[in-house]
């Protein structure tokens, strides 16, 4: 049995309002590749952030080469053999790939003041041999790069740096290393990874399983914050995976589904074709009034770039937009609004609201024209407006001048939602609408969906995880690598169950 | 909104009191009433050209070609005043929104950070001043009457302080009651989120600017009219003086916070100190280095460093 | 995920895309092909212009004596905006370096003669007031044109209050002779600031402070996660670039054997247009040492065309300005600026 060279033992780890790891237990041994799975909001990337040293635990141990701990942060990570890959790559991109993969350390290849540069392309290129890599020169700029390179280069600056520290052994953890990759890419990296393991160990985070299964020799599945499986290679299939993953259902009263409105009234939004190149094609979408339609997908699904186009801040490539039959153009988000879609960001703070401004003015931002005494704004009709959303919309604030800064979470959430409800905007795009939000305050936000589908609003929904987006939808449009892959009802009372769907998901 | 300017303003209401108290220790002369009038005066035109500035800051940026502005309003003031007479008013002040208008197309079309697009038009707008006349030009006789209007007085108060007033004003309701002032403050607090929401970012920039110029211009008016000539380097000053007026009354230059108020408190301020300053006896230069020193201070205390992750 | 600038709607995207896009085709780059072609084209305008007067043997000195302190000054503040800053103090220190100078080296108002060394001691106080300009950035945390603006002023004023607004004259005859005098033909200021620029351009590319300022103009955030001590390193390059503003001090007053407190008056805008006409990007982490020769050079021979072409000095300013915009135009990358102000 080898010896673990990284555990964590009862990790938990909270923020305001959500538990986000409860007592995780984890373990990587030499020499192995540990696959890592879990849904959207399960808690890897929190988990990894502790590893990684960048979040402190609030309980539980952290033991490295049998002995624990304390990281201060990412630096003292790196230093110990612990070190993360992000998909975008980290570097400095006007610099050469030997100058980024010896950043801050190139004290070894000093000559008194001045760098030699022929012995840091000798040492570049012996590192990067070792991660297949041999043939790239080193004095490339790294800014031209494709992602494939860009990640190896990273690999093989975390690689040197453990070695400059005298790490044995060193953890590298990549995070949806094959999202950026194309087909022959992965199997090189697979191959590179499979070499790299007999002097490393890696953590391998990813949501398609099939990879995960076929490179890992163990695979740990996390759910809302818990480890709830550990398995060996081989014992491990994706369908039960897959199981593992999605786990129990909640009440349907969760998401008030009694509520449930259903779809009635005329076809408010038609999109026909939509394409942006490089990132989804072929969107196509009917959206009646008073219907929900949940977005399903994961990151590079597209889904989220759609809504970028209907909101109007990008132009798709081709295709056409309806508004209640009449095509319309968007060339700015002016023109989204001007249609009646209202986005609610998955940003609050920098791009739903202006955090320094009081709750009046930014309720108001949208129809200041309506506010109107001869050709000057009236403080009275203001404030009459902005009293009138916040009791509508049960928005907990001091003031109508009370400065969103200070309000929490859900209420900033309510302002964004009761800005567009001001602006009388009839479709709603809806990104991560309860992200970062107490479970109170979730609940109100629900039965806020509701009120407004039973007045006749569409929606359109993309949610933290699969249950919400089932949950709240009256049908769910999965998408994968930019293609809408199936269209699944999600009618009151017969709902799927995330394991249904999962298998189109991933 | 509000919450946020009143704290600063009353920092700023409390600095100008110590002044006050201050100067008047130092000198018995500095409240003199003729002493008051001179001050009232270059607060005047400080108001002006703030208040100007003051809507550019508060969208984010900074108008560094004020002083300009103000040097070629002067000239042309004097060029124009012996065939337009009163008609010169506007026709300067016209001449004030273009070349405001002119920063806020460079700006905001061509994308380029507004100390670099300003320094540009400061040089380009300069350069138009000492073309249309390198030496000072005097008031022709004939038109004594048309400058003595701003020079002038209706009973005890002088017409420098109504102008200012006028003009305060006129940027208090743009700022307060009008949509595009508004728009404005929106900007300076959350420009992505202005766009996202719909706002037509270029129209406000194009807007502050234009005010700025349009500031600017009355302050050339004014100060023109005072000496009785106008000449490229009458503006020179202006530029540190403006900005400081702003700063020193509470606008932060991230911008969506404080307002005309402020620039009001701070043109008081601004006065004050310099006509204290030199009642007291402190050098012109000496002066300049207070000044220095004190917008670094009005900039570290208001500035919202929460606004940019990364201080460049 | 956040959109470019570029991709917003309406005229202005158009002309920011268009401008963005030729931004990255040749006029921004390591290599210097962009400048080449740009020096190229001006030197043929201003031969056109001139009837092949500006491209005579004694006017090509004449260009590079005039380009000799500009350069210095262009020197000093690209390296600033390399590192992804901006000093906008360049007037005002160079002011007071060069009263300090003046009352150092011999002179009728104090008994110091101190020769040669007034130039360390006078590169001491450039380089404190770039320390300033650093520590005010990094630590108080203030956007570095604000902070380099008001630091200007105060150095502005200091100057004018040291000299009591007197201009001082230079009673030691060397520094006079040296700053007038060639080496084979090719004016002494010039060699003073191309060592500078080969000195700089060392530091720039085979040290470790050099990778470093790249590192924190190209990106940083990134830099300060490697473990750069990205404050260190601007502090260094502000006051490396107040020692050179030192040096461009003393060229200046040794001109006319005088120095006044207004010596740095008007010398910022041209400097900063050759930083843009050169290709050193308002963003950071894109230029370099040679980028500043070009830079001024292209500057130097548009002025001393127009000159030469008996256009209005009053002219001549407007030129630059808007050749300032145009370049800073071209070469910002306003993804990386992100929201301009």
């Amino acid at each position: 049995m080898s010896e673990a060279i990284l555990e964590l033992r009862g990790i938990s780890k909270s923020f305001p309002g959500v538990a986000a790891l409860k007592s995780v237990d984890l373990r990587v041994d030499r020499n192995e590749i540990l696959g890592l799975v879990g849904e959207n909001g399960a808690g890897k990337s929190t988990l990894m952030k502790v590893v990684i040293g960048f979040y402190r635990a609030d309980e539980g141990k952290y033991l490295l080469r049998g002995e624990e701990v304390a990281l201060g942060g990412p630096d003292d990570a790196i230093r110990a053999g612990v070190g993360m890959v992000f998909q975008e790559g980290c570097m400095v991109p006007n610099l050469s790939v030997m100058d980024n993969l010896f950043l801050a350390n190139e004290r070894g290849f000093a000559r008194g003041p001045l760098i030699d540069r022929k012995r840091m392309a000798e040492a570049a290129r012996a590192q990067l041999e070792e991660v297949g890599l041999g043939s790239l020169d080193p004095r490339t700029s790294v800014g031209g790069l494709p992602a494939s390179r860009k990640q190896m280069i990273e690999i093989a600056r975390l690689l040197w740096l453990s070695k400059l520290y005298g790490s044995e052994n060193p953890v590298l953890i990549l995070d949806e290393p094959t999202t950026v990759l194309q087909e022959s890419e992965t199997e090189m990296l697979f191959r590179i990874l499979g070499e790299l393991k007999k002097r490393a160990s890696i953590i391998f985070i990813s949501h398609r399983l099939e990879e995960v299964v076929s490179l890992s020799d163990r695979i740990v599945v996390l759910k809302d914050g818990v480890v709830v499986s550990d398995l060996e290679r081989g014992k491990a299939d994706v369908p039960s995976i897959e199981r593992l993953m999605v786990g129990h259902e909640l009440a349907a009263e969760h998401y008030r589904e009694t509520m449930q409105a259903g779809p009635r009234g005329v076809v408010a939004l038609s999109v026909r074709d939509l394409s942006l190149s490089g990132k989804f094609e072929g969107f196509s979408l009917d959206l009646r009034e008073g219907e929900i339609v949940g977005l399903v997908g994961l990151l590079g699904s597209g889904k989220e770039d759609v809504c970028r186009c209907l909101g109007g801040s990008e132009a798709p490539s081709s295709g056409s937009i309806s508004i209640r039959g009449r095509v319309s153009r968007f060339s700015s988000p002016k023109d989204a609004i001007a249609a009646g879609i209202g986005v609610i960001p998955i940003d609050r703070r920098n791009e739903g609201l202006a955090t320094s401004l009081d709750v009046a003015s930014n309720i108001n931002l949208l129809v200041l024209s309506r506010m109107r005494r001869g050709p000057f704004l009236s403080p009275a009709l203001e404030r009459k407006s902005a009293l009138k959303w916040i009791s509508e919309c049960m928005i907990k604030t001091p003031s109508p001048q009370t400065a969103c800064a200070t309000l929490s979470g859900g209420n900033q959430q309510k302002v964004v939602i009761a800005k567009w409800l001001a602006a009388e905007a009839g479709i709603l795009v809806l990104d991560h609408p309860t992200r970062g939000i107490d479970v109170g305050a979730k609940d109100e936000i629900y039965r806020r969906i509701r009120e407004l589908s039973a007045a006749g609003l569409s929606i359109i929904v993309m949610c933290d995880t699969l249950e919400e987006d089932i949950g709240l939808s009256d049908r769910i449009l999965v998408m994968k690598d930019g293609r809408t892959v199936r269209e699944i009802p999600c009618p009151r009372g017969g709902k799927p169950t995330p394991l249904d769907v999962i298998g189109y998901v991933v | 909104m509000k919450r946020a300017a009143i704290k600063p303003i009353y920092i700023s209401m409390g600095m100008f009191a110590v002044l006050v108290g201050a100067f008047t220790a130092g000198d018995g002369n500095f409240l003199s009433a003729y002493n008051a009038q001179t001050i009232l005066n270059a607060v005047a035109i400080l108001l002006a050209v703030g208040l100007g500035q003051t809507c550019v800051i508060m969208t984010g940026g900074i108008d560094l070609s004020v002083g300009s502005i103000m040097s070629l309003v002067s000239v042309v003031f004097m060029l124009v005043i012996g065939r337009l007479g009163a008609w010169a008013f506007p026709f300067v002040l016209v001449v004030g929104l273009a070349s405001g208008a002119l920063n806020g197309v460079i700006v905001s079309r061509l994308r380029i950070p507004s100390f670099i697009g300003t320094l540009g038009t400061q040089g380009i707008l300069l350069s138009l001043a000492y073309l249309l006349s390198a030496s000072p030009l005097s008031v022709p006789e004939n038109s004594y009457g048309v400058v003595d209007i701003v020079n002038g007085q209706v009973g005890p108060i002088k017409s420098v302080w109504m102008i200012g007033l006028a003009t305060f004003m006129v940027f208090f309701v743009l700022q307060r009651f009008t949509r595009i002032g508004r728009g404005i403050i929106y900007i300076g607090a959350n420009e992505r989120m202005s766009y996202l929401s719909g706002l037509d970012i270029d129209k406000a920039r194009l807007v502050s600017f234009a005010m700025s110029g349009l500031g600017a211009a009355i302050a050339g008016i004014v100060l023109s009219s005072t000496l009785y000539s106008g000449y490229p380097s009458i503006g020179g000053v202006y530029v540190l003086n403006s900005i400081a007026v702003v700063v020193v009354g509470g606008t932060a230059m991230t911008g969506g916070a404080g307002g005309m108020l402020n620039t009001l408190v701070g043109a008081l301020i601004m006065g004050i100190l310099n006509n204290g300053m030199t009642v007291v006896g402190i050098d012109v230069y000496a002066q300049q280095v207070f000044l220095g020193i004190l917008v670094i201070v009005a900039v570290a205390v208001t500035f919202d460093r929460t606004k940019l992750a990364i201080i460049k | 995920m956040s959109d470019t600038i570029g991709s917003r709607g309406g005229m202005g995207a158009g002309i920011g895309t268009a401008l963005a896009r030729a931004r990255v085709s040749s006029f921004i780059s390591r290599g210097m092909n962009g400048q080449l072609v740009a020096l190229a084209i001006v030197l043929a305008i201003c031969a056109i212009g001139t009837g092949g007067m500006s491209l005579s043997p004694k006017n090509l000195q004449t260009i590079l004596s005039l380009a000799g302190i500009p350069l210095v000054i262009c020197l000093g503040i690209h390296q600033v905006v390399l590192v992804g800053a901006m000093d906008l103090s360049t007037e005002g220190v160079i002011s007071l370096c060069a009263v300090v100078a003046g009352f150092l080296i011999k002179n009728p108002l104090t008994k110091y003669d101190l020769g040669f060394w007034a130039v360390p001691l006078a590169a001491a106080i450039g380089g404190l007031a770039g320390l300033v300009n650093g520590l005010v950035n990094t630590k108080i945390r203030m956007p570095s044109f604000i902070a380099t603006l008001g630091l200007g002023w105060v150095a502005q004023g200091l100057a004018v209050v040291a000299s009591r607004g007197n201009s001082i004259k230079m009673l030691d005859p060397s520094f006079q002779l040296f700053t007038n005098g060639n080496l084979l033909e090719v004016p002494n200021t010039i060699i003073v600031a191309l060592v500078l620029g080969a000195i700089l351009f060392a530091i720039q590319r085979r040290t470790r402070l050099g990778t470093y300022m790249y590192a924190i103009g190209g990106d940083e955030a990134l830099a300060r996660q490697a473990g750069i001590k990205v404050d260190r390193v601007k502090i260094a390059v502000f006051a490396i670039t107040g020692c050179v503003y030192a040096l461009a001090a003393i060229l200046l007053i040794s001109r006319l054997a005088s120095s006044n407190p207004r010596a740095g008056k008007d010398l910022m805008f041209p400097a900063m247009t050759a930083v843009a006409v050169g290709g050193v990007s308002l963003s950071g982490g894109i230029g370099g040492a040679l980028n500043a020769v070009f830079g001024t050079l292209i500057v130097t021979v548009l002025n001393n065309g127009m000159v030469l072409m008996k256009i209005s000095p009053y002219v001549q300013n407007a030129v630059n300005g808007i050749v300032l915009i145009v370049a800073v135009a071209l070469t910002i990358d306003r993804k990386k600026i992100g929201i301009i102000k």
